[in-house]
């Protein structure tokens, strides 16, 4: 990475982006702090919340509750992505070409099913809990992963693809060395779309059993405690902001690589 | 030596290449011209299998090209498009050395060959071995596709409108500088184009295809003689090809000695072409000029009888022929 980094720079087009990983690092500690903090913020929530007996969530701890949310929405990332850019692999191959609708039409079907919908259906299917959260999770991230990559595959130029297989490279050295890292900033914007829409969507497990950053936010509603409900909601929305600039990132890092200018 | 033999090529109902026959000697420069849609890109790339053909033969080096595996085949085929196909995401040097890397070739062989492939085609290494496609210009970004096709050393090299995208002088520096080095490497060359004044500069073989078929095929100087219907005449120029053909042959070989006579003090250098000294005949109102050697000495003279006159025996020859 360095010797690249170098060689261009001896180029004349070096672009240092030092700050690049400065916003999701500034979201990140700020979630760790909140994490960490909000036990202690007594003084704060009883503010908002004067006549409650205690404004401070004790069920589980914190830093529990991000560490479930995290599994659950990186388990459904893992597989979704693994699921949809294959899928949008195989339909833009010769062979799979005709299921190139089917699949278009199956993924856009996923996302016009409400989530607590899926949640509904899994329960008597899969029980209360992480699996059925993490089911109606992966339906519904695998919309924009399946369309980003299918749209980041037939994007590439027609020219640069003829040319590549004129060489002589192999359809796999072709995928692999020109297809994909030139479809991977958008390929890499519909996982981050789904992963930052899992974060929110996940808070619904807490409705069927599973326990996670949701469980503050239904106590609260339930209990009428507005301290609860700030608190998750608080969490979930600096563990969004932290990937979700993460992601960005990402994308900036690896146009600059196509594109280092 | 690529042989072609009845080939067609049928998408569907269309017929886009009609049982054509071509035969392309080793280290011979074949030009393939006629408007857009004749066929002749697709006639280019069923040489290399990226189109397979419907039918008739094509024979590579005495053996039929289902002989060959298509990704081999490939690798010892050079090409050129006109868009370039160069990879945005490599340095101009990882795309150069992207055949010989397919290869296995050793990492010092490829770079060595790189370098080589750099100089030859004049891409200063320090200046743009790192520098990626997009930051080069239409004729930078053409050089470093001529390399990447020359980069594992084909006997053939297939090219499809190189330098059509080009502005006019760079096209014409890069003609200059593809004829240079077809000089010494001597490759089996198949050039698609539309332009017949590069199709005529480039070409020791002329192919005039339209509709999927060739019209006429030959030496562009048979071709300008005896356009054989109004499509290849008009293609070659119309009133103009006199002056095609004139440019096609040297002021050296039509100079007399110097004789007894004052010499013209109009001067052209012996290296020019005949259309060339044509030109600087009507510019400076003579019909006499001076030719002259690399160092301006007088070496001979050159005058417009003697040019019109020989044009008339040329004719004559060809028509006894």
């Amino acid at each position: 990475m360095t010797h690249s980094a170098t060689r261009r720079s001896a180029g004349g087009v070096h672009v240092t982006q030092d700050h690049l990983w400065m916003r999701p690092l500034f979201w990140g500690v700020l979630l760790c702090i909140c994490v960490a903090g909000i036990p202690y913020a007594d003084a704060l929530f009883r503010w908002l919340e004067p006549d409650a007996r205690q404004v401070i969530y004790q069920r589980a701890p914190f830093y529990a509750l991000l560490s479930r949310h995290l599994l659950v929405v990186g388990v459904a990332a893992v597989v979704t992505i693994a699921v949809g850019v294959a899928a949008g692999i195989a339909v833009t191959r010769k062979r799979g070409r005709d299921f190139l609708p089917l699949v278009a039409q199956l993924a856009s079907l996923g996302q016009t099913f409400p989530p607590v919908a899926v949640l509904a259906l899994a329960v008597p299917v899969l029980g209360f809990g992480t699996l059925p959260i993490i089911m109606a999770l992966m339906l519904y991230g695998l919309l924009p992963i399946v369309r980003n990559t299918l749209a980041g595959l037939q994007e590439v130029d027609a020219d640069i693809k003829m040319s590549a297989r004129a060489m002589g490279m192999t359809p796999a050295q072709i995928l692999y060395q020109v297809e994909l890292p030139l479809a991977a900033p958008v390929i890499l914007a519909g996982i981050r779309t789904s992963v930052t829409i899992n974060i929110a969507t996940a808070a619904l497990g807490a409705t069927v059993g599973a326990s996670n950053l949701g469980d503050p936010i239904i106590a609260g509603i339930i209990n009428g405690n507005m301290a609860y409900v700030v608190q998750g909601a608080l969490i979930i929305a600096l563990l969004a902001l932290t990937l979700d600039s993460l992601f960005d990132s990402m994308q900036t890092r690896w146009r600059q690589r196509l594109s280092s200018s | 030596m690529i042989e072609l033999s009845q080939v067609s090529k049928r998408f569907g109902d269309e017929t886009a290449v009609d049982a054509i026959s071509l035969k392309v000697p080793n280290g011979k420069f074949c030009a393939l011209v006629g408007t857009s849609g004749c066929g002749k890109s697709t006639t280019l790339r069923m040489i290399n299998r990226l189109i397979e053909r419907s039918s008739g033969d094509i024979i590579l080096d005495g053996q039929a090209i289902e002989a060959y595996d298509p990704v081999k085949l490939r690798r010892r085929i050079g090409y050129v498009i006109q868009s370039t196909g160069l990879f945005p995401h490599w340095t101009v040097a990882r795309n150069i050395g992207l055949v010989p890397r397919l290869l296995k070739w050793s990492a010092e062989d490829v770079q060595a060959r790189v370098e080589e492939l750099m100089g030859l085609l004049g891409l200063p290494i320090e200046e743009f071995a790192h520098k990626y496609p997009h930051q080069l210009s239409g004729g930078q970004a053409q050089r470093v596709g001529v390399a990447r096709a020359l980069a594992a050393d084909p006997d053939i090299l297939l090219m499809d409108e190189p330098f059509g995208a080009l502005d006019p002088i760079t096209r014409v520096k890069l003609q200059d500088e593809l004829a240079g080095l077809q000089a010494r490497l001597h490759k089996t060359v198949v050039f698609v184009t539309h332009d017949m004044d590069e199709a005529l500069k480039l070409a020791d073989h002329l192919v005039v295809m339209r509709d999927g078929q060739i019209v006429q095929q030959g030496t562009p100087l048979a071709l300008l003689q005896r356009p054989k219907d109004p499509f290849v005449e008009s293609l070659l120029g119309g009133l103009e090809r006199g002056l095609k053909q004139a440019a096609l042959s040297r002021v050296k070989d039509h100079m007399s000695s110097l004789g007894p006579t004052l010499p013209s003090q109009y001067r052209i250098a012996a290296d020019c072409s005949l259309r060339q000294a044509l030109s600087v005949m009507l510019r400076d109102h003579t019909d006499r000029l001076t030719v002259v050697d690399q160092h301006d000495v007088p070496i001979g003279e050159l005058s417009l009888r003697r040019v019109v006159k020989e044009a008339q025996l040329e004719k004559g020859a060809t028509r006894d022929a």
